[in-house]
C-alpha cells in the first residue's frame, strides 16, 4: 500500500517475513561462497583471480537473485537492495577462501 | 602451477583430508551432543510476563502509524501513566549463580561440551599430525603470516603461503562455521568460537540473564514517551477507490 502523493511511499512490512526471507537469502549465499570456492580450486584461480571470482560469482548471485524476485518487484520481498549484497560479506569471504584453499591443495599442490 | 616444493601426496590422503572430516564430524557430533545435555531452562511467569509486555510495547511504538491517534494516545496512557504497565514497581532480582544448583549443571555441561573437546581434539591433532606441511594457499601473503599459517615448523626460509599441519586445524575450526550454519541450521551448538565468546560474556558479566527488568521498563517507557505519532492511512480512502 504505498501513497504516492508523498516523497517517500509508505510501504508495510512484515517484520517476521522479512527475517525470513533475509535468512533463506543468507543460507543462499553460505552455499554460493562455498561452491564458487570450491570451483576456484578447481580450475586453480591464484591470487587476485581467486578474489575477482569470488565478486564475479556473489555479484552473479545478487543480479539472479533482483532478477527472481522481479526487476521491478524486489521491494516486495527486502527492504534494501544493497544490504543483499553487502552484509556479511567478509564471513562468506572466509567461507571462501577456506573451499578455495581446500580444493586447491587437493587438486593442485600435491 | 609450477611448485617450489614437492609434497608427498600420501599426505594429501592421511594429514590434509583427515583433519578436515574429523574436524567437521566433531563439530556436528558436538551439536548433537549439546542437545542431548541441554536442560530446559525454568522460565520465571513474573519474567516472561514482563518480556511480553516490552514486546506489546514495542508493537505500539512501531505501528502507532496504523491506529488513530485517539488510540494511540489511549494506550500510551495505559502503558506510561503513574501506575501503569511499564511504571510498574518488581522486586530486584538477585540470584546468586553459585548457589543454584542447576546453574552450576549447566556451567558443567558447558564445559564438557566446549572445553574438554576443544582441548582432546586440538591436542591429539597437534599430536598426531604434527610437523606436516599440508597445503598451499592460493594467494601470496606476506611473512606476517608466517607465525599464523606455520604453527609448528620453524623454518625461516619457507614460504609464507605454506600451511603446517596445526594451522590448517585452526583454519578448519574457524572456517567451517557458516557451513554448520548451513548443515545444522541456524543456532547450533557446532561452532566453537562463538562458544567461546559467550563463555567469555559468561564469566565477564557474571551472568546472561537482565537481572532487573526495571531497566528495559525505563527504556521502553522513554521511548513510548517520546515518539511523535504520525497518521499513516491520510488518504487510504483514495486509495481503495482509485483500485
Amino acid at each position: 500500500m504505498s501513497t504516492k502523493a508523498k516523497n517517500e511511499p509508505a510501504v508495510a512490512y512484515s517484520e517476521l517475513a522479512i527475517r525470513n526471507n533475509l535468512s533463506i537469502v543468507e543460507y543462499c549465499r553460505t552455499s554460493v561462497a562455498a561452491v564458487s570456492g570450491c570451483t576456484a580450486g578447481v580450475l586453480g584461480l591464484t591470487g587476485l583471480y581467486g578474489a575477482l571470482f569470488f565478486i564475479v560469482a556473489v555479484t552473479g548471485f545478487w543480479l539472479m537473485l533482483l532478477f527472481k524476485a522481479g526487476i521491478d518487484s524486489w521491494r516486495k520481498f527486502f527492504i534494501s537492495r544493497k544490504s543483499l549484497l553487502i552484509n556479511g560479506i567478509f564471513g562468506h569471504f572466509f567461507t571462501y577462501i577456506l573451499c578455495w584453499t581446500f580444493i586447491y591443495g587437493m587438486v593442485h599442490v600435491y | 602451477m609450477t611448485a617450489d616444493l614437492i609434497v608427498d601426496p600420501q599426505i594429501r590422503f592421511w594429514v590434509f583430508l583427515p583433519i578436515v572430516i574429523i574436524t567437521f564430524l566433531v563439530g556436528i557430533l558436538r551439536h548433537y551432543i549439546s542437545i542431548l545435555l541441554s536442560s530446559q531452562k525454568k522460565v520465571e511467569i513474573q519474567q516472561l510476563a514482563d518480556s511480553q509486555l516490552i514486546l506489546r510495547a514495542r508493537a505500539l511504538r512501531e505501528n502507532c502509524g496504523y491506529i488513530p491517534k485517539n488510540s494511540f494516545l489511549i494506550r500510551r496512557q495505559a502503558f506510561n501513566k503513574e501506575d501503569g504497565y511499564l511504571m510498574q514497581k518488581r522486586p530486584p532480582v538477585t540470584q546468586n549463580m553459585m548457589t543454584d544448583p542447576s546453574m552450576m549443571t549447566d556451567m558443567l555441561k558447558g564445559n564438557l561440551t566446549n572445553v574438554l573437546p576443544m582441548i582432546i581434539i586440538g591436542g591429539w591433532i597437534n599430536w598426531m599430525f604434527s610437523g606436516f606441511i599440508t597445503t598451499k594457499v592460493p594467494f601470496p601473503l606476506t611473512l606476517r603470516f608466517k607465525s599464523m599459517l606455520q604453527r609448528g615448523i620453524e623454518l625461516s626460509h619457507l614460504d609464507a603461503s605454506w600451511v603446517s599441519s596445526a594451522s590448517w586445524y585452526f583454519l578448519n575450526v574457524f572456517g567451517l562455521r557458516s557451513i554448520y550454519a548451513l548443515v545444522l541450521g541456524e543456532n547450533n551448538a557446532a561452532d566453537q568460537s562463538r562458544q567461546m565468546q559467550e563463555q567469555m560474556q559468561m564469566t565477564g558479566a557474571a551472568s546472561g540473564m537482565p537481572a532487573d527488568p526495571k531497566i528495559p521498563f525505563k527504556a521502553e517507557w522513554e521511548a513510548l514517551e517520546i515518539i511523535e505519532h504520525q497518521w499513516k492511512l491520510g488518504d487510504v480512502e483514495k486509495e481503495l477507490l482509485q483500485e
